[in-house]
């Protein structure tokens, strides 16, 4: 008859959902904001303004039985908005790193995007920091496609293999899963370092590449 | 009410801030980290204070080395004015200072000085003295003179003796040409003796042109002649050659610069030239008899001859005319060099500091001079001119007081506007303020070497502005080059042509001054170059001390100059300032803000693994800001819609980098902050009337501190200002976030005792202070970001994109103000959870000992209740309504969960029904005590608690009435069944009186368990339950054979009480089964029918007249049922008994 008998059915759902910092880099006019708008209010607007600073939207997420809270900021990718978004990268849980996959600089200024968020979140050293990279306007035509989706996928490879997914925020691709593989991506980074000599976790860290590797779509079967 | 509690506590911090004084708390929480916000809030006065005092100290250091010699004669306390303003260039005065000189000694000073004595002598007017009081006349005049006795006497016997002569010779020397040098530089030092023959010893002297060959003198002369036909005129050209040069002599009296040693050089120059005893050298000489003078007057070239030469020696020019009295020019000068020599005297013999003489003569001055003007016969005009043009070069060695300028400026302007002088006369009207010039302008380009607040002081401004406004209405003659560019290097304009642009000038003077203070600031205030951050420090320094001369500029100076000449001074001085700020400031910041790097304190929040340097640049950086920043606001007052000026405009582009540091900053700072405040809270209620305890008053405190960080930045780009703002807002949230958890970590522990039979947790007084303070701290956030100015900001944003984004960006923020309420909410129910989690077990354990003693006592769950009450009066006593609802439904939630853990446990162990009776009792009880007060918390688990008490009821039933229970269910389950699949059984029922009466008609498609397919049905009546019903016999009816379908048609009569007629839930039960020769009765189905449903009527009414019920037959299919469970649980005979008979009736699976 002792109490621990009866604590160990305590199995109430917690109230409190995981809080996780969301924060969406890239060029000017990729569709940042429109991807979190897509995300939060399943909504698309045709003509929107650009963000100025920055935007702030929270959506909860469930992924594997877990719901999370993600508090996504959205930033204004111009240069001259530089110092005004970068004090927000602080305590970043996660990063997207965004480009149109019809501009092609905005692909080559991957990089920048990454080191400047390296640089300003205050990252642990060695810590690897889950990134996402998003490929967005993937509706538009092959004609006007100006980075594909293998190299993107090179890039990925070379820059500490972060997942990669292409979206269109205009026609809901893969929206709803960008945000969820992020996550995911977080949780596996997260268990690993929680449990840093579990060797599950290595297989998972191999299994990973395979899944992103398989093709740019098939993302939508990873998740749900 | 969140509004009126922000709003006290901005009372609060304002009041305390008025106080000025530091509680030994604040002390605490402040050496953290050396008063870091406290330092932002003050640190312009600190700055302004440090920099006034050191800054100007500086100043002051560096000046005694330049005036050690003035400082020897000018004492320390009154010395500001002269000090400063005698400190002018160096340059300008020379040429002055020897024309000065020798312009003095040109008057023969016996001549004068009989002449004055004579006049004394012959006083005039009502106010003449008598005999007896000339005699301290006479002796000012000798002192004024610096003769001897011996001199005195004989010039007063000779003035005495000489009567008024009747005819005068006016002589004008005007000028020479073409004179043999004697210098070896190739030229001479010229001056003409004049005297007649008649009276050799009587010279008169001009004064000496200095490096010359043809000089101009045009000085006048009245000589008594006594036989104008016989006498002649001889006028001697000499080479001045005096054993020291002029220069040698001014060199010497250096130290002195003034009266003895100038009137020691004139009285030597003046008598050696009056006695001929001189190593001088002569030009030459002309002798002019006067008979050839035409009595209209003469004006001629002389050429100059000299004995046993043959050769010219040059020609003068010379004027002469008779007249019987004194000629105006020649009074005039006389005048003149009256009022000097005076004026001299009185400087030497009142020791008057420079600038501070008033203009005032001693009495015995005033009244020789009146003599002369009188005696003279001088136009108040001619006076006032003789003392500009006498005290213009007097000043030229010893300043005058301004004022005194101003004064007789102001009686000069209009004669000289009118035309009312003589063309020589306005010359020498210029000349003289050609003299005065420099000193003002000396006078505004050194301003700041002024002692700023001084009266005095802002009175010499005011008489040089004055001044110069004045002169600025008159126009020069023609040629005239009021600003010579020897005397006036700073100026800017043309050199080439003649400059008498006033207003310019004073322009380029102020100009001048504020571009050599700069310098002269950054002379002093040398720094090297590393590190940086003292870089920083030097720029800091800098533009405080020009901010500071520029708000005494406009606190002191400006008004001045705006109303006495119309002149923008500050405007003027900050826009030199402005740009020189920008050229020095910019590109270090530029370059520092690109320099600047992250903090680094992601990890370990507040332990103070940071590097310094990083904290100190860009607190210093913001210092930096902050100082720009006040300088460009005076720049905003003072040109309010000039666009030209960058600085107020732009600067804060330059920092742009640096703002995300600061935020970084105040925000890590505000960690520690917080992690100290938690600390030294001691979890108490800061006063008796409030809930909270002092960390959450400290935090706010915090967030105050940082919101005056922000309207310090007062940063003037609205779609940052936005940015920035939402970033606060998420700071804010990070710190309160941060608050929680250190609170809750601080509180953890505490309320948990342990003795040697249980450990127990009870909510202290502590918990609920930590609740408190969170949410104290949450409800601030909305207010606080009302004080952040947030509507402002987007009222500013419509204005600059347009109304739709700054209704975007309102969003955005409200979104960002609601999540951080939430996130620090739902760190308030976390603390909650955690109490109830940590109150748990205790409650667990008096639950369960309870009932244990359920069968015996009746107070058995007293420890449990009493536990439940102590805990929940402490919680309801502290928290607010929301959260001790909160707090209440998740205490209840956990309770429910246990409760129905141990009903459950305990049905396993089969208890008796009296435990579950009493358990149930002791549910209703808790369920009181939680729904006490709250309603609302009748949904909070309505499941579960429905499920108890089901189970609960049941168990806690006496055995038959857990039977009739189970039958009443069969009942529930037999009006649901859809088709009859046993069969239907058809009756007729009615109460009639004590009676009940029943036909079984028929029963059709019975299903028989029979191999051989048909079966020998009959049915028997029992009333249920059985209990109450045992003096009934049951009735039952013929049993028919081999069929399906039996036609029974059978009446049955049963006589009941009417208790047993009223009772609740009575039930006739019809059982049709098969019989069995063998003496087991087969079952086929049963029907029930609620007493309830059988229709009463009186005894005229028939049982034939009652409708037909069809009863659909059923037989029991829920083993699992709670009830039949509960009946199988029993170990009674009649439940056993019951479970017996019943068993058989299910069909098998």
């Amino acid at each position: 008859m002792a109490a621990p008998n009866f604590q160990g059915r305590h199995m109430r759902q917690p109230s409190k959902n995981t809080l996780l910092k969301v924060v969406i880099l890239g060029d000017g006019g990729v569709g940042k904001s429109c991807l979190m708008n897509r995300f939060v209010s399943n909504h698309f607007d045709e003509h929107s303004f650009h963000t100025i600073g920055v935007e702030f939207l929270n959506k909860d997420i469930e992924i594997n039985g877990e719901v999370y809270t993600l508090q996504i900021w959205d930033t204004a990718g111009q240069e001259r908005f530089k110092s005004l978004r970068t004090p927000f990268y602080r305590g970043s849980d996660i990063c997207l790193l965004t480009y149109a996959v019809d501009d092609r600089t905005s692909f080559r200024n991957l990089a920048l995007w990454r080191n400047e968020f390296l640089y300003y979140a205050d990252v642990k050293e060695g810590m690897t920091f889950p990134f996402l990279v998003v490929g967005n306007k993937v509706d538009v035509s092959s004609e006007q496609r100006e980075v594909s989706c293998e190299e993107a996928r090179a890039w990925c490879m070379e820059n500490g293999n972060p997942p990669h997914v292409e979206t269109s925020a205009k026609d809901a691709t893969n929206v709803e899963q960008a945000f969820s593989l992020a996550v995911e991506s977080w949780a596996h980074l997260e268990a690993k370092l929680d449990r840093p000599y579990i060797g599950d976790t290595v297989d998972l860290r191999r299994q990973q590449p395979e899944q992103r590797s398989s093709c740019c779509l098939s993302v939508g079967g990873n998740t749900e | 009410m969140e509004e009126d509690m922000w709003r006290q506590f901005y009372e609060k911090v304002k009041e305390s801030e008025s106080k000025k004084e530091k509680t030994e708390h604040d002390i605490r929480i402040q050496e953290l980290d050396g008063g870091f916000f406290e330092k932002f809030g003050t640190l312009l006065k600190e700055q302004h204070a440090h920099q006034e005092t050191g800054g100007m100290a500086l100043v002051c250091e560096e000046e005694q080395p330049e005036n050690v010699e003035l400082e020897l004669e000018v004492p320390e306390e009154s010395g500001g004015v002269g000090m400063a303003l005698q400190d002018s260039d160096s340059e300008p005065e020379e040429s002055d200072k020897h024309e000065f000189i020798t312009d003095a000694m040109g008057w023969n000073i016996e001549e004068l000085y009989s002449e004055v004595l004579y006049e004394i002598l012959h006083i005039v007017g009502c106010d003449a003295s008598a005999e007896e009081e000339r005699t301290p006349l006479f002796c000012y005049l000798q002192e004024t003179f610096k003769l001897d006795h011996e001199k005195h006497n004989h010039l007063l016997e000779m003035a005495r003796a000489k009567e008024a002569p009747n005819i005068l010779l006016n002589v004008e020397i005007i000028e020479a040409k073409d004179l043999k040098p004697k210098d070896a530089n190739g030229l001479s030092d010229p001056f003409c003796t004049l005297f007649l023959t008649s009276s050799v010893a009587h010279r008169y002297n001009t004064s000496v042109k200095q490096e010359t060959l043809s000089p101009v003198w045009e000085e006048h002369f009245s000589l008594p002649v006594e036989n104008p036909a016989d006498d002649v005129l001889c006028v001697e050209v000499w080479d001045f050659d005096p054993a020291e040069t002029v220069r040698e002599k001014m060199m010497k009296i250096g130290a002195v610069k003034g009266v003895k040693g100038l009137r020691k050089l004139m009285k030597e120059i003046a008598v050696t030239a009056s006695t001929g005893k001189h190593d001088n050298e002569l030009v030459g000489s002309a002798t002019l008899p006067l008979k050839n003078i035409p009595a209209s007057g003469q004006t001629l070239w002389c050429s100059l001859e000299k004995k046993g030469k043959s050769k010219k020696q040059g020609d003068v020019k010379i004027r002469l005319s008779f007249s019987s009295e004194k000629n105006s020019h020649v009074a005039s000068q006389e005048h003149r060099h009256l009022l000097r020599l005076m004026l001299l005297h009185e400087l030497e013999n009142s020791k008057v500091e420079p600038y501070q003489w008033d203009g005032k003569f001693s009495q015995s001055a005033e009244i020789i001079l009146t003599q002369h003007l009188v005696q003279c016969g001088l136009s108040k005009v001619a006076v006032t001119l003789a003392k500009w043009i006498e005290f213009a070069s007097v000043h030229v060695d010893h300043p005058l007081s301004f004022i005194i300028f101003s004064i007789l400026l102001q009686k000069l302007v209009k004669p000289l506007q009118k035309g009312f002088v003589t063309e020589e006369e306005e010359k020498l009207f210029w000349e003289a303020a050609k003299k005065i010039l420099p000193s003002c302008f000396n006078g505004i380009r050194k301003i700041r070497k002024l002692t700023h607040s001084d009266k005095s002081t802002l009175h010499q401004l005011s008489g040089i502005l004055s001044i110069l406004s004045q002169l600025s209405t008159l126009h020069p003659p023609e040629g005239t080059d009021l600003f010579p560019p020897s005397i006036y290097g700073w100026l800017t304009v043309n050199e080439d042509e003649p400059n008498c642009d006033i207003r310019a000038t004073l322009y380029d003077a102020v100009t001048q001054g504020a571009e050599d203070w700069f310098s002269h600031i950054l002379e002093n205030n040398k720094t090297t170059d590393s590190p940086e951050e003292a870089y920083l420090n030097h720029l800091i320094q800098v533009t405080q001390l020009v901010r500071t001369d520029l708000q005494r500029a406009i606190e002191f100076h400006d008004k001045i100059f705006q109303q006495s000449f119309n002149f923008p001074y500050a405007k003027t001085l900050y826009k030199v300032y402005e740009s020189k700020v920008a050229e020095l400031v910019e590109p270090v910041v530029t370059e520092v803000c690109k320099s600047l790097k992250p903090l680094k304190f992601n990890h370990g929040a507040g332990d103070g693994i940071y590097d310094n340097d990083r904290l100190l640049m860009g607190t210093t950086l913001f210092e930096l800001y902050l100082i720009v920043q006040r300088f460009a606001v005076l720049g905003t007052g003072l040109c309010p819609v000039d666009s030209e000026i960058f600085l107020s405009h732009n600067f804060h582009l330059w920092f742009h980098a640096g703002v995300a540091q600061w935020l970084d900053i105040a925000l890590y700072k505000a960690l520690q902050r917080i992690k100290k405040a938690v600390e030294i809270d001691h979890l108490v209620p800061v006063d008796s009337s409030v809930k909270y305890s002092s960390s959450a008053v400290d935090t706010l405190a915090i967030f105050y501190q940082i919101k005056i960080f922000w309207k310090q930045l007062a940063w003037p780009d609205v779609e940052g200002s936005y940015t920035f703002v939402a970033k606060i807002i998420d700071d804010i949230c990070r710190c309160s976030v941060f608050y929680a958890d250190q609170m809750s970590e601080k509180v953890e522990g505490m309320g948990e005792s342990q003795n040697v039979y249980e450990k127990k947790f009870e909510v202290t007084n502590e918990w609920c202070l930590a609740i408190n303070n969170i949410d104290y701290v949450r409800q601030s956030i909305q207010a606080f970001v009302g004080e952040l100015g947030m509507e402002e900001i987007v009222t500013s944003l419509a204005n600059f994109r347009s109304q739709t984004e700054a209704d975007h960006c309102q969003r955005t923020l409200q979104l960002v103000i609601d999540n951080a309420v939430d996130t620090v909410g739902n760190k308030i129910l976390e603390l909650l959870e955690k109490v109830a989690e940590k109150m748990a077990p205790a409650i667990n354990r008096f639950l369960l000992e309870g009932a244990e003693l359920l069968q015996q006592e009746n107070n058995c769950m007293d420890r449990l209740m009493k536990y439940l009450d102590d805990n929940l009066l402490t919680l309801h006593s502290h928290l607010n309504t929301d959260n001790f609802s909160r707090i209440l439904a998740i205490i209840w939630e956990n309770l429910s969960h246990t409760m129905y853990e141990l009903v459950e446990s305990n049905l396993e162990r089969k208890r008796p029904p009296t435990f579950f009776l009493n358990l149930h009792e002791t549910l209703k009880i808790l369920v009181g005590f939680f729904k006490q007060g709250d309603e609302k918390n009748d949904t909070n688990n309505p499941a579960i608690l429905e499920q108890m008490e089901h189970l609960l009821q049941l168990y806690g039933m006496e055995t038959w009435e857990l039977i009739h229970q189970y039958h009443l269910e069969r009942r529930e389950e037999q009006m649901a069944m859809e088709a009859a699949t046993h069969g239907l059984l058809t009756v007729r029922m009615q109460f009639v009186e004590d009676l009940l009466r029943i036909e079984v008609l028929n029963a059709r498609n019975l299903h028989p368990m029979d191999t051989n397919g048909s079966c020998d049905p009959y049915v028997k009546i029992h009333l249920l339950p059985e209990e109450k019903f045992t003096t009934i016999t049951k009735p039952r009816t013929k049993t028919h054979k081999k069929t399906m379908f039996p036609l029974y048609d059978e009446y049955f009569t049963l006589h009941l009480t009417s208790e047993q007629q009223e009772l609740e839930n009575g039930l006739i039960m019809f059982t049709v089964k098969d019989q069995d020769f063998l003496g087991t009765n087969e079952f086929l189905g049963e029907a029930f029918v609620a007493f309830s449903d059988v229709p009463k009527t009186d005894m005229t009414t028939g049982l034939e007249q009652m409708a037909q019920v069809h009863l659909k037959l059923s037989r029991p299919t829920r083993q699992d049922s709670e009830v039949y469970r509960a009946l199988e649980s029993r170990h009674d005979k009649l439940a056993r008994d019951f479970i017996k008979k019943e068993k058989p009736k299910f069909l098998p699976s």
